[in-house]
């Protein structure tokens, strides 16, 4: 205080009371006006609910906006997706493919079909596939019998 | 913390004493907080609309007082706030600029039929104003209530280091202004 004396001397100078002054009785009805003012608050922000339900809301919430955001984000991009459709054409494809040649294959008798083979075996050799021994053997005992491989053989 | 206070904030938490607490809390702070305002914003109505606000968010936030600081020091914050929300939210609507608030000030004071000062009070109030706005909060509560520094850096959030030097600031543009328009 001695600081301000010294550095400011007119302030110093001045009386400190604040010069305003309260209308009659302010102060003693300040507290049934503010008791009027609370009241009418309260009835318009009535106090949050306490339980269970206050905690549960933002997850509540938030699992609500991620099922929001899967039926109008996810949902449509799947349903639209260029590979989903590429997806139902291999399929339909193969369907037809087995369709088409199913009556073809039963057709065919077992003498055509081991000649078939053979010539499929033969051009695997030709362009360098060669079959070893035990597959050799494991296709023979599947598909000759020993008949026909001693004729065969004899001839 | 004295025990008065502490027994206090007590009733004040526990509902079934909240409101003969909380009339306790007003009847002994009202003054203090609307002198407080008042010189912030110079005009009784204005003031009067900002204590009630203080109170009603003082109620609504008792059970948030989380006892760090003292009662005092809570209260003050609440209603400096308060007050400076409203100084900005009548610079938004008479689209001042944002220091710029001390004409409208000038008009409350000198239109407020409960101000009472001689000439020399007015002219006090007028080098206040010229005043940026923190400097004017800090002298206002330095010289007038002559709040400690220690308190003042709680209640402003600011360290004692700044608050002297915007006080000291404060005293030497007041100073000056006064010895100009002598």
């Amino acid at each position: 205080m001695d600081e301000l004396k010294n550095n400011t001397p007119e302030l110093s100078k001045m009386k400190k009371e604040p010069p305003f002054n309260v209308p009659e009785n302010y102060f003693g009805d300040f507290s049934g006006r503010l008791h009027a003012k609370l009241e009418s608050e309260t009835n318009i922000y009535p106090k949050e609910k306490k339980g269970i339900i206050r905690y549960l809301k933002p997850a509540l919430g938030m699992a609500a906006s991620f099922a929001l955001i899967f039926m109008l984000v996810y949902w449509p991009i799947k349903s639209f997706l260029p590979d989903y459709m590429a997806e139902t054409n291999t399929v339909i494809e193969q369907e037809i493919e087995m369709d088409t040649y199913m009556p073809s294959l039963e057709r065919i008798d077992e003498n055509s079909f081991f000649t078939l083979m053979m010539e499929t075996i033969t051009g695997a050799e030709e362009t360098g596939e060669e079959l070893n021994d035990e597959e050799l053997l494991n296709y023979l005992s599947a598909n000759v019998s020993d008949y026909e491989l001693y004729m065969h053989t004899e001839n | 913390m004295d025990e008065t206070n502490r027994d206090l904030i007590t009733s004040l938490k526990q509902e079934n004493t909240r409101d003969r607490a909380f009339n306790q809390l007003v009847k002994t702070y009202q003054e203090r907080l609307y002198w407080h305002i008042r010189k912030i914003l110079l005009n009784h109505d204005d003031t009067d609309d900002v204590l009630q606000n203080t109170f009603v968010k003082i109620w609504k936030n008792i059970e948030n007082f989380r006892e760090e600081s003292s009662l005092y020091t809570w209260l003050y914050r609440i209603a400096t706030n308060e007050a400076i929300t409203f100084l900005n939210s009548r610079k938004r609507r008479s689209l001042l600029p944002l220091n710029d608030v001390s004409d409208y000030l000038m008009e409350n004071l000198t239109s407020d039929p409960y101000f009472n000062g001689d000439e020399l009070q007015l002219k006090l109030q007028k080098a206040i104003l010229q005043l940026p706005e923190k400097q004017r909060l800090v002298f206002n509560m330095r010289y007038f209530d002559e709040i400690k520094y220690e308190e003042m850096s709680k209640i402003l959030d600011t360290s004692v280091g700044a608050l002297k030097a915007s006080y000291h600031h404060a005293a030497k543009k007041v100073e000056e202004y006064i010895k100009k328009s002598d």
